[in-house]
């Protein structure tokens, strides 16, 4: 059986590296980054200097000054950090399909071979040289195993400028000897732990599933299934994240019509079936694109076609479709049409949908939500909605909870998305009549 | 040289696309989505239930369990990804979802005006196709059946049968979980679309001090196409409450009652432990 293999890399906060990018003069220094201690915030990250004085992320500001008073504290610098994180994951894509750029970790799938690095080892010392080249980081600390949670927990006990391997299928023995505080647990669970004498992750592991779920419930399969060198419910396995491509690739739809047609219904349903087609690849790598190209090839004639660079950039079938039937309208068109070709190209990781990773079927949500506001708007507006729990419920179990719409944006049944044309958006609700689809071949 | 399969085989994927036709081992397994209840998991099922197929829980009229059954899988599912819950009882009260544990923020609830199935399963049909990864259907009782419940069946609406296999090849086609409730008699169309059918015969209600603590239930495997039929399980279903003041916070809903083992079960009082079945 072919395990998975994932790699976690720990290294110093991203916020912290771009302190250090603007103050180089304080990388020895204890370092609190959060701004300045009179304002009522969080720690978001200290360096080692600052944590050996008890300095935690999370702390409040003022209790952190207190801790280390010879500190310096620094604001936070969202715009370098997330470039920071942009150059992170495009510079860790060329070296693994499956990325994901955390604060302070990355975790990287490196199943199967790399042909420039045959071997596992050489592959993970690539990944760690990468992240420390970039962040200039001497702190990086790299941990590889079978499972996202066992990886992490390996780079934590790695120490920094290190790489524990953990062999496949000895997740279980290598976390057996640890203490339970290694695995992410709620403190009521993990004090019902202790008072049953479960001292180490191996105690755990030992106990059935069964008794574990009676005991804590869902919590219970997840503490179980943890214990044995999984990951928990809902978060990342192999091949269920998403992968972003390199950003100067391109994808592309061909369809060829067969015989040539000049009728605009047959045009439309190939290239509409081009949009999903195509916005379905964009989903699944996560991605979005910068620009558009429609190229229709004529028969006896020169390829017509038109680029489009969308303010909005198309990240899914749904979006892309309403890009597309923009060009397929601009083109002009003076031969039948013998094939439909639709690129995309300056592929981008799409907004935010980096979480996606954590939790399995949520890229799609933005898609749900439009979908939900489109029946809401075609079957009446208590057609889809959502629940939420009313604050004071009174007595009666229908005070409980009110209906609300289903995504927090959609006012007057508008959803997420680009945004369509009245007539446009009937045309879309129709669908595309079958009766004209043509023979169609790849 | 081409021979006449090869030559209609070439013709139906130009035509149809290259997905049309594709050979058995190219299929690929099934993959299962574990439910985090081990009687599920591990006894009814292989790893959990099906992705990609129908499952249903089918019951006599009357209270068996199907429904608290259903929404404590739709709770837990909201937990970790979106779910839609397509209500065709009409009768769904999201505070009892909210008391088994459910996620209402990733709950679509879909409710078709009454009678009109058709409608849900093409609501069903846009969600799973978007994306949503979980589906839950809860069918009225016998009798309600547009179709044959006496009263002429709505004009819009015929052809349920027919919009429900376009939602199962919907399912398919986007991998997602597709949970079914229904009282017998089945309707014939979801009988041969489910690929797992679970009955739940109800065996009594679980009582402590005269209040109703629960249900308990049998739960057997009378069709399945992902594992062998004729498993059966015991099952207590304990109803939440959320305001009593000795309530466990956290305990679950679903109690396997053919396990015996109680290592860890330090918290439970004298009348919550069930008695073991059989």
């Amino acid at each position: 059986m072919n395990l998975p293999r994932i790699l976690c890399a720990r290294f110093s906060h991203l916020a912290l590296v771009a302190a250090w990018g603007r103050h180089p003069e304080l990388r020895s220094e204890p370092v609190i980054v959060g701004g300045a201690p009179e304002l009522r915030l969080p720690v978001l990250a200290a360096s080692a200097a600052a944590r050996a004085s008890g300095v935690r992320p999370g702390q409040p500001l003022r209790e952190a000054q207190q801790r280390c008073p010879g500190a310096a504290f620094v604001a936070a610098d969202e715009a370098a950090v997330a470039h920071l994180r942009e150059e992170l994951l495009s510079r860790l894509n060329r070296l693994a399909p499956l990325v994901e750029v955390g604060g302070e970790a990355a975790w990287c799938d490196l199943t199967g071979r790399h042909a420039a690095h045959p071997d596992s080892t050489g592959w993970a010392v690539a990944v760690a040289r990468c992240i420390q080249a970039l962040l200039d980081d001497d702190d990086v600390a790299v941990g590889v195993a079978s499972s996202r949670q066992v990886a992490e927990i390996a780079a934590r006990q790695a120490g920094s400028r290190h790489i524990r391997r953990v062999a496949p299928g000895g997740e279980a023995a290598f976390l057996a000897p640890l203490p339970l505080s290694v695995l992410p647990l709620d403190p009521v669970v993990a004090t019902r732990l202790a008072a049953l004498g479960l001292d180490c992750v191996g105690a755990v592991a030992n106990l059935s599933a069964a008794d574990l779920q009676r005991q804590f419930g869902p919590v219970g399969m997840d503490l179980w299934r943890q214990a044995r060198g999984g990951d928990g419910r809902g978060e990342w396995s192999p091949g269920h994240g998403l992968g972003i491509p390199d950003p100067s690739r391109r994808l592309g739809e061909r369809i060829v019509l067969e015989g040539g047609t000049g009728d605009l219904e047959a045009l439309r349903f190939a290239v509409h079936r081009s949009a999903l087609d195509l916005g379905d690849r964009l989903r699944r790598h996560g991605c979005r694109a910068a620009a558009v190209t429609l190229v229709c090839e004529l028969e006896d004639a020169e390829p017509s076609g038109l680029r489009i660079t969308p303010l909005q950039q198309p990240g899914s079938g749904a979006e892309l479709w309403p890009v597309t039937l923009e060009l397929l309208a601009g083109l002009v068109l003076t031969a039948p049409v013998t094939a439909v070709r639709l690129e995309v190209e300056g592929l981008q990781p799409g907004a935010g949908r980096q979480v996606d990773l954590w939790r399995g079927g949520d890229a799609a949500g933005e898609e749900i939500g439009g979908a939900a506001s489109r029946l809401r708007a075609r079957f009446g507006q208590t057609a889809v909605r959502r629940a939420e729990l009313t604050v004071d419920p009174g007595d009666l179990p229908e005070r409980r909870f009110r209906w609300t719409d289903p995504v927090a944006a959609d006012v007057g049944g508008e959803g997420h998305g680009p945004r369509v044309p009245e007539h446009r958006r009937a045309a879309l609700l129709s669908g595309i009549p079958t009766a004209a689809m043509p023979a169609l071949r790849r | 040289m081409p021979t006449p399969l090869s030559e209609a085989l070439a013709t139906l994927r130009r035509r149809h696309g290259e997905a049309v036709i594709r050979s058995g081992d190219a299929l690929g397994g099934i993959d299962a989505w574990p439910t985090g209840l081990p009687v599920l998991d591990h006894r009814l099922t292989p790893e959990g239930l099906p992705v990609g197929r129908v499952s249903l829980l089918a019951a006599a009229s009357g209270a068996s369990g199907r429904l608290t059954l259903l929404q404590a899988l739709v709770a837990a599912a909201s937990r970790e990804r979106t779910a839609v819950y397509l209500d065709l009882v009409g009768s769904l009260d999201p505070g009892f979802l909210a008391d088994l544990g459910a996620d209402l923020d990733s709950l679509l609830v879909v409710r078709p005006p009454s009678g009109r199935w058709g409608e849900g399963f093409s609501m069903a049909r846009s969600l799973v196709m978007a994306g949503a990864p979980w589906l839950a259907i809860a069918l009225p009782a016998a009798g309600a059946d547009p179709g044959t419940a006496g009263g002429p069946r709505p004009r819009s609406d015929l052809g349920w049968e027919h919009r429900l296999s376009t939602l199962v090849e919907s399912v398919a086609a986007r991998r997602a979980v597709c949970l079914v409730s229904a009282a017998s008699p089945l309707p014939a169309a979801l009988g041969y679309a489910s690929s797992l059918t679970l009955e739940c015969v109800a065996d009594g209600w679980e009582e402590a001090h005269g209040d109703v603590l629960g249900l308990r239930t049998h739960l057997t495997v009378v069709k399945s196409k992902v594992s062998t039929p004729g498993e059966t399980a015991a099952l207590l279903l304990r109803y939440p409450r959320p305001f009593a003041a000795a309530e466990a916070v956290g305990r679950p809903v679903v109690i396997d009652l053919t396990a015996t083992r109680r290592v860890l079960d330090v918290t439970a009082v004298a009348s919550d432990i069930p008695a073991v079945a059989g």
